[in-house]
């Protein structure tokens, strides 16, 4: 049984607070005495001497294990300095972490005692602000302003990572630890020596998301900035790094021989209290994703460094004067009857459907909106609710995603917050669904919401909508991995979906070279249609606060849908449409069904 | 080794467009030397015409320094610095790296280089040279939408391509350094 909590806040809304250096000073004193395991920690370098060097003008550490607990360093042949440690074996390997007193700085490495091959991890607070500052100013094809519009976020832990070996007087291996794409795809459960619960999945080779199941109650998936390195086929070293949220640091070895795991979590939580633990972990396989790489490439070097995608940072919040003054003024639905074109994500839009001019129906939803409709021509269309004697005019879309099942989309009434209405029709059951898109949430003017109705249509010539029966949501897509090219090109825009839980989904973009590149994630939320027809919604929560409806027909592996976005450049309503290739599936609903 | 098969030598290597001229530009070079009367035998002629020779080879060489330093900016996105190669004025025709629907991410050298052409005006003050590449044509990845931004970050285009095509570019010579800068530039896919 998952120990889950559920969570008031999850991690995307979290105010983390923007801690002075002072205060990461602070809050990183305990550190000195090296972290704390429920487990037994390692006494295997106790008393030894190792002295490591890594590559590329990397530091040179010289260390002398006291005991099981303390060490002496000496970096770069300076002053020696004593500092409290802990350590965990993975059969040959060693992974030692510590920090350095007095300083926000530490080291954690992985050693392997057979072939001396050292990683290491050079890790410290409070360098992210001179660190953008430089990159921005390196920035191409031009200097950039540097991010630091959410602070300084000194509390996010910074990492260099270094490939090197132990001198031990002989001669130096010429082997080395490398990256690699070779974890990419993988999932799996992991449960902690200390009861900590989590999925992680390794869908990119830059990234990785996770579902925090003890910690957060499993309901989002996030993603962050990742590291893979192989040690060999079955023994991989990940690192991440919690960027845009507390910044906490996780580095693990992987073992998937035995499924076991050895890792060490450092970071200040959301209540500014340091979180500097070791553990162990045992582990399950979920799943395995496809990769997109070509044959032969291992991804054993990286283009430069990791990027972090940072939306909370760059995406725009609107006051709600500017978001009204967008949704009442400057708001366009299908460029205003000049048609979507194939431009963004509509690049592979199905055509149009136009057969519906001179018709009239009802939409009547349970508990929800009834709608009149009245579609003019192919682009226009007269709606009203019920019992309401004024028509409205608005531009509509509308697609075929399965055979005589029809969605269109149009702007509701020009008030404020304003709303948007998706609407599916089904002509061979009766049904119909919509999802009422509109401006606002308690966190952003200029985020979006969704509200689900299900319900049944009338139309002259229709068929008889049933009683009891409803479409209604499903948790059958839970686990999928689809790919969506949106654009000819290769990858030109293309990201891959993965529907990680019933209230999230995560979306991976893809490198030149096929593999995972860019991820992040969002609350979302599934419905079925029919048999292999569902529709998908998601809104980018502190992100850039779009709200997309896609109905996925699994069948022809296509959707049609509609983006529902306010920001500077106005309110919209656009189209989506992108072909789709299946990219696997994971098992592990057992874990965040609901509770009993 | 004797001073004249020295010379000689020399001037075979120069008319010939050998190492220092380099593949790309000895087509001009040849035709350039064609053009010329036979060196005269006069040793204070012959060392005037081989002094015209040595600076029109340093030229060239010049131009071709300065296509490459174009290219392998261009490579290297470093736009503001490829700016600076041309003159205030220059005539870009077609080719606009930072505004066109498609940009140009590289350029190659292809099988058709041997028909390069680099010519330098009587008084060595202007040149024009065609380059045949192989240009990496880029479509650039457009919407503020999520996923073209995190594309972007990436460094992603919609589409890439090779064509084949040539650059066409005319040179001036700026006083009072002498340096080279890029007058003019077109590219013609071919």
């Amino acid at each position: 049984m998952s120990m889950r909590n559920y969570q008031r806040l999850q991690m995307h809304r979290i105010a983390y607070s923007d801690l002075s250096e002072e205060q990461v000073a602070q809050a990183l004193r305990p550190a000195a005495n090296g972290p704390g395991c429920k487990s037994p920690l390692s006494s295997v370098l106790a008393g030894k001497k190792l002295k490591i060097v890594t590559d590329e003008g990397g530091p040179v550490l010289e260390y002398h294990f006291r005991n099981g607990h303390d060490l002496e360093l000496a970096e770069g042949g300076g002053k020696p300095v004593k500092a409290g440690y802990g350590a965990l074996e993975c059969r040959s390997l060693v992974m030692v972490s510590h920090m350095i007193p007095g300083t926000q700085r530490g080291y954690q490495f992985v050693v392997d005692q057979n072939s001396r091959l050292a990683t290491v991890f050079e890790v410290s607070f409070s360098g992210y602000a001179a660190q953008e500052t430089a990159e921005a100013a390196q920035a191409k094809p031009k200097p950039r302003a540097p991010q630091l519009k959410n602070g300084h976020r000194n509390r996010e832990v910074q990492r260099k990572v270094w490939f090197g070996y132990v001198d031990d007087g002989t001669a130096a291996p010429t082997a080395r630890h490398t990256y690699t794409n070779r974890l990419e795809g993988k999932g799996i459960y992991w449960k902690q020596d200390n009861d900590i619960e989590i999925l992680e999945f390794y869908l990119s080779i830059l990234y990785s998301n996770f579902i925090e199941l003890t910690r957060f109650g499993g309901e989002m998936t996030v993603c962050a900035p990742s590291d893979y390195v192989m040690v060999n086929d079955h023994t991989f070293i990940y690192s991440r790094i919690e960027c845009e949220f507390s910044g906490t640091y996780t580095l693990q070895v992987i073992d998937l021989f035995d499924l076991t795991q050895r890792g060490v979590r450092l970071g200040i939580n959301e209540k500014d209290q340091l979180e500097y633990y070791m553990y162990t972990g045992k582990g399950e396989i979920t799943g395995q994703a496809a990769s997109f790489e070509v044959f032969g490439n291992n991804s054993e070097t990286r283009p430069g460094p990791r990027r972090v995608y940072r939306p909370i940072e760059t995406f725009e919040t609107l006051t709600d004067e500017q978001v009204k003054e967008q949704c009442l003024n400057h708001a366009h639905a299908f460029g205003d009857g000049q048609g979507s074109g194939a431009a963004g994500m509509g690049g592979y839009r199905t055509e149009p459907i136009t057969h519906f001019a001179g018709k009239k129906l009802t939409a009547r939803m349970d508990n929800g909106p009834v709608i009149e409709y009245q579609f003019v021509d192919g682009k226009n269309l007269k709606w009203r609710y019920e019992g309401n004697a004024n028509w409205r005019e608005a531009w509509y879309e509308m697609y075929e995603p399965d055979d005589e099942l029809y969605f269109f989309a149009h702007l509701l009434d020009a008030e404020y917050p304003r709303s948007c209405a998706m609407v599916a029709l089904d002509m061979k059951n009766g049904l119909s669904t919509i999802v009422k898109g509109t401006t606002g949430t308690p966190y952003r003017n200029n985020e979006t919401h969704p509200t689900y109705y299900f319900g049944v249509f009338q139309m002259e010539g229709g068929p008889t909508p049933p009683t009891y029966v409803r479409h209604g949501w499903t948790d059958e897509m839970v686990g999928e991995l689809v790919t969506w090219n949106y654009q000819k090109g290769n990858p030109g825009l293309t990201s891959m979906h993965f529907y990680a839980t019933p209230n999230a989904y995560s979306w991976i973009i893809f490198q030149p070279d096929g593999s995972g590149g860019l991820q992040w994630s969002s609350p979302g939320w599934y419905s079925k249609l029919r048999d292999g027809v569902y529709i998908m919604a998601w809104v980018e929560e502190a992100c850039n606060g779009t709200l997309g409806v896609i109905c996925f027909n699994q069948r022809i592996m296509h959707d049609a849908g509609f983006g529902f976005h306010v920001g500077s450049n106005g309110l919209s309503l656009s189209v989506v449409g992108a072909r789709a290739r299946h990219a696997g599936k994971f098992d592990y609903k057992k874990y965040i069904s609901l509770k009993t | 080794m004797s001073t004249n098969r020295t010379g000689s030598s020399r001037r075979a290597f120069f008319l010939n467009g050998g190492a220092v001229l380099g593949a790309g530009v000895a087509a001009g070079a040849a035709a350039l030397a064609a053009g010329k009367s036979p060196p005269s035998k006069d040793s204070a002629q012959e060392l005037e015409q081989l002094r015209d020779e040595l600076n029109a080879a340093a030229d060239r060489e010049a131009v071709r320094q300065l296509h490459l330093a174009f290219t392998a900016m261009v490579e290297a996105q470093n736009y503001a610095a490829a700016a600076q190669l041309f003159e205030e004025e220059a005539h870009l025709h077609a080719y606009r790296q930072q505004s066109a629907p498609s940009l140009h991410a590289a350029y190659r050298p292809n099988s058709l280089q041997q028909q390069d052409v680099l010519t330098l005006s009587d008084d060595r003050q202007r040149a024009a040279a065609t380059f045949h590449v192989d240009a990496q044509i880029c479509t650039p990845l457009e919407g503020e939408f999520t996923v073209a931004r995190m594309a972007r970050l990436q460094g992603q285009m919609a589409d890439s391509r090779w064509e084949t095509g040539r650059l066409e570019a005319q040179y001036v010579k700026r006083a009072p350094r002498g340096e080279w800068r890029i007058a003019s530039l077109r590219y013609v896919a071919t």
